[in-house]
């Protein structure tokens, strides 16, 4: 029963992150937004999808945050991938002004150090570091589920959200826009020479992305029930980076490879080995150095991933076949 | 280390004291950052990791070899020089020669500073550590209330930017730096030997960032592996107020957010003056996205 209770653990990462890579897929493979700050989205879709549903903090439980309500948790879910939209808007607003990539790259980056530091110390808030806890379990109610049983339908639930969100992406990925948002990442002079807004074109890929974080966070908040601010650090966006390179950028079936390649076998699997009593933090910490150190591989001997993404040839637009 | 303030000190007036070794810290860190993105044209996302590395090592120096914590500070900065070479040597140059696109050095330093951030917790564990900073008593300097550490820390800062100065405009490998950092081809094809005078750009910026991490700690009085990052955005919005890639604004940009944000201190919670820096940072992009001082071109 451990056996398998772990391995539908694994299985609820790999739908999640995968809903995550796609999200970082279209920004960075997509639109060339080097989002470096990608992870604070994915937590405010968690902190609001999960405050939305755990309801207001309850007297003399020492936690206070805002956002509390008893909202049904589909709805509080969407609610989340809107909340982290909010947040592309205002991140884009700033760093899509007149900017080259790597200034782009310095704002993000400082607003999820500063978000992470802001919402730490700032307790009425976000509850600080201590975060929510007692997020209620989705279903557990209409299905009468207990702790046991509860993985098994959520990790049925995931597999449809991911399903539906893999469709609307690759929609995207084939339409007109997706191709204009291509055009952005190859040369945003030639875009903008063909007529092609392109402030417009990255904050729509800026707001796609961002809602996929949302999600995805929001699916993570209802598996474990809780939310802490120091889960959803900078090394936290490098996993997502190392997985849609690896897989293969640009491709959103490479994306689901990375997921599985990345965040579960790296990250998640770890976690289920021993711990040195002495140095408890050992595990992680080396497997971060191997994260960075494959990524860097990588990226030097096979810079287009394990999926590579697929060059649209000239017949392949004429047949209007064009697939990636 | 914040000496407690008595009564009869303006408040104000002690706030223009941490301000200044604030600033002294912050212009060293981001004239080493600032130097380096001048002559190579990419941000260093691991100078972060590269200062708490150099503080880690300065204190290492001094707990173990029994040297003084500024000899000790000394040794760190040629260690990360050294480090910083390396990183260039071996990793990033050939990465930047071999993709063109920015996006795949930007994303290695990236790496790299996750890998950095690891090791130091792996060897020197994520716990604090406590430099061997006696407790000093602060001494009166007109308004101000600092610890003798406190005013070498200026010095030290005014001293290097003043080298920094003579570097720049007195020296052939300044001015080759400069060459270089208003545009890379010009430079090569005037004889400038631009592989050279991008390893000791790295030397000097290790350099720095091992100084600049030393008298962040000793001005802390304690490490964490996350000290240097922590610091990183508040190194970004001084570089980014004075023009990115311009010594000199970075100095003045280094001036203008380490007043701020002790001044800010004064009124609003202490724990929130690092977020004055990212505030300023966003006005500023918003407004004059090319910097204070620097002309159109590189944003």
């Amino acid at each position: 029963m451990q056996v398998v209770y772990y391995a539908f653990t694994l299985v609820f990462f790999f739908f999640a992150y995968s809903v995550l890579n796609w999200g970082l897929n279209i920004q960075f493979g997509g639109a060339g937004i080097l989002n470096f700050a990608y992870i604070a989205f994915v937590a405010v879709g968690a902190y609001v999808a999960g405050a939305l549903t755990a309801g207001p903090p309850a007297p003399g439980s020492g936690q206070s945050y805002v956002l509390g309500a008893h909202l049904p948790f589909m709805i509080a879910l969407l609610c989340g991938g809107l909340a982290s939209c909010g947040l592309g808007l205002f991140a884009g607003f700033i760093a899509f002004r007149r900017l080259r990539s790597d200034y782009l790259a310095i704002v993000l980056i400082s607003l999820s150090l500063v978000a992470y530091d802001f919402v730490t110390n700032y307790v009425p808030l976000f509850d600080g570091p201590d975060g929510l806890s007692g997020i209620p379990e989705p279903f557990s109610g209409a299905f009468n589920l207990n702790a046991n049983s509860f993985i098994f339908v959520f990790d049925a639930f995931s597999a449809v959200v991911m399903v539906a969100m893999w469709a609307a992406m690759s929609r995207l990925t084939r339409s007109p826009l997706g191709r204009a948002l291509r055009a952005v990442r190859e040369d945003q002079d030639v875009a903008k020479a063909l007529g092609k807004n392109v402030f417009r074109l990255q904050m729509t890929a800026m707001l796609v992305g961002s809602f996929y974080a949302g999600i995805g966070g929001g699916l993570i908040v209802f598996f474990s029930g809780a939310f802490n601010t120091s889960s959803w650090t900078t090394p936290e966006t490098f996993v997502v980076f190392a997985a849609v390179i690896i897989g293969g950028l640009g491709n959103n079936a490479g994306a689901v490879l990375g997921s599985l390649l990345v965040p579960v076998i790296f990250v998640e699997l770890p976690k289920f080995l021993p711990q040195l009593a002495s140095q408890p933090a050992l595990v992680p910490e080396i497997d971060n150095m191997l994260i960075g150190a494959l990524l860097i591989a990588v990226l030097w001997f096979r810079p287009q991933g394990a999926l590579p993404e697929r060059k649209a040839t000239f017949d392949d637009l004429m047949a209007g076949q064009a697939r990636w | 280390m914040v000496p407690l303030p008595s009564p009869c000190v303006n408040p104000y007036g002690l706030a223009i004291g941490f301000g200044l070794v604030t600033a002294s810290i912050l212009a060293i860190a981001s004239v080493g950052l600032t130097l380096q993105f001048g002559v190579t044209n990419y941000v260093n996302f691991a100078y972060g990791d590269f200062m708490t590395l150099g503080a880690y090592l300065a204190f290492e120096i001094n707990a173990g070899g029994h040297l003084s914590i500024w000899l000790a500070m000394v040794l760190s900065a040629l260690c990360m020089g050294v480090v910083g070479v390396a990183a260039d040597r071996f990793l990033l140059s050939p990465f930047t020669r071999r993709f063109p696109n920015l996006f795949y050095v930007l994303i290695v330093t990236f790496g790299l500073s996750l890998i950095l951030l690891n090791l130091i917790g792996a060897i020197w564990t994520p716990n604090f550590q406590q430099l061997p900073v006696a407790t000093e008593n602060p001494l009166h300097l007109g308004p101000f209330l600092l610890t003798p550490s406190q005013v070498a820390i200026f010095g030290t800062g005014v001293a290097l930017m003043f080298g920094a100065h003579l570097l720049l405009t007195r020296t052939k490998l300044g001015k080759a730096m400069r060459a270089m950092s208003d545009n890379t081809s010009l430079a090569t094809v005037c004889g400038i030997d631009t592989r050279l005078v991008t390893s000791v750009t790295w030397f000097i910026t290790g350099a720095l960032s091992g100084i600049a991490g030393s008298v962040l700690a000793i001005d802390l009085g304690t490490i964490t592996p996350a000290v240097g990052e922590t610091f990183l955005f508040v190194i970004f919005a001084s570089v980014i107020l004075g023009g990115i890639g311009k010594p000199y604004g970075a100095m003045l940009g280094a001036l203008v957010i380490g007043l701020t944000t002790e001044l800010s201190a004064v009124v609003i919670n202490p724990a929130y003056k690092l977020d004055v820096a990212f505030g300023l940072l966003v006005v500023v992009l918003l407004l004059r996205p090319q910097g204070i001082v620097a002309s159109a071109g590189k944003a």
